[in-house]
């Protein structure tokens, strides 16, 4: 399998010049009737259409982050992200989002999503809000700075687009409010 | 879709993802791809220092990603073995009941090729 020299592909190493350097094989974890049924489903075509872009003005050390993931985190004083109605209609997924404080800990937070195992992040947020990493390379330097809010929204929105108006729009408003640039996105 | 959204509304996005291969096909701006399972992208629970070394990977991506739609691979390798490493939901999804009929034929047929 070389797919090196697809114009969409770049290999990041560790080592200069290490010509086993990895691609990621996305199907791993996943079992082989799923797999199959998956690889079905998932057009064989590159993406036709244009995609947005906007350039990375500054270096990340003058940068102001925000992570967003689709986990289903909500902080212990905010509902909860609705299962129950997915569990009744199994094409359904919950439009909403939640905000997340930088200073979010586990302790904080439920967790709520349908296609994952979420005790890990209910061990510990930062294997996917990386919350105290990011703040500890704003004190390093590495980073500009880490915004006040970060947010968690749904992941399963099975051909549905209102989510985008009902959370990433607003997700959106309140990341310009404090002056973020550039976000990591987590997907569950 | 959000990462798009996020990108034409002018924020710099970097996707850590692990399927890369099911992202591409929607037209993500940046992504990080790694070989990690579901819902633990940035790595093992309580292990800091795993963790910075991905974040760092992927923040340089944001950094060197120069075309839309490029897709960095992260040199970083599991280190459970993919069968053993427990992800999945401890009940079965809704939309896995619904479809699971097709996914076992789906499974039959790849049977069959081998």
């Amino acid at each position: 399998m070389t797919r090196a020299g697809d114009w969409r592909i770049k290999i990041v190493s560790t080592q200069p010049n290490d010509e086993k350097a990895k691609i990621v094989d996305g199907f791993q974890f996943i079992p082989p009737g799923l797999r199959a049924w998956i690889r079905n489903s998932i057009p064989v075509d590159d993406f036709k259409g244009t995609i947005p872009w906007t350039s990375l003005l500054k270096s990340i050390n003058r940068t102001t982050f925000a992570l967003v993931t689709s986990a289903g985190i909500s902080l212990k004083t905010d509902p909860p992200f609705d299962m129950e109605r997915e569990r009744r209609e199994f094409f359904w997924g919950d439009r909403s989002y939640r905000i997340i404080p930088r200073e979010t800990t586990e302790n904080d937070i439920e967790v709520n999503h349908l296609h994952i195992n979420t005790k890990y992040i209910r061990q510990d947020i930062n294997v996917m809000l990386p919350l105290a990493q990011m703040a500890e390379f704003e004190q390093e330097g590495i980073i500009g700075r880490l915004a006040p809010s970060s947010f968690s929204f749904y992941g399963f929105q099975w051909e549905n687009i209102d989510f985008l108006k009902k959370s990433i729009e607003p997700i959106s408003k309140k990341m310009k409010s404090e002056g973020v640039e550039a976000v990591l996105m987590t997907p569950a | 879709m959000a990462a798009r959204f996020l990108e034409e509304a002018g924020f710099s996005t970097v996707v850590l993802t692990p399927s890369p291969d099911f992202h591409r096909a929607v037209g993500i701006p940046r992504s990080a791809a790694i070989e990690y399972p579901y819902g633990r992208p940035v790595g093992q629970v309580g292990d800091r220092e795993g963790q910075r070394k991905v974040l760092m990977k992927t923040l340089e991506v944001l950094e060197k990603a120069k075309k839309p739609g490029e897709v960095w691979h992260l040199p970083f390798t599991w280190l459970e073995e993919p069968k053993k490493t427990d992800w999945q939901p401890p009940e079965m999804s809704p939309i896995v009941k619904f479809f699971l009929e097709d996914i076992k034929k789906a499974r039959q047929r790849e049977a069959e090729k081998i």
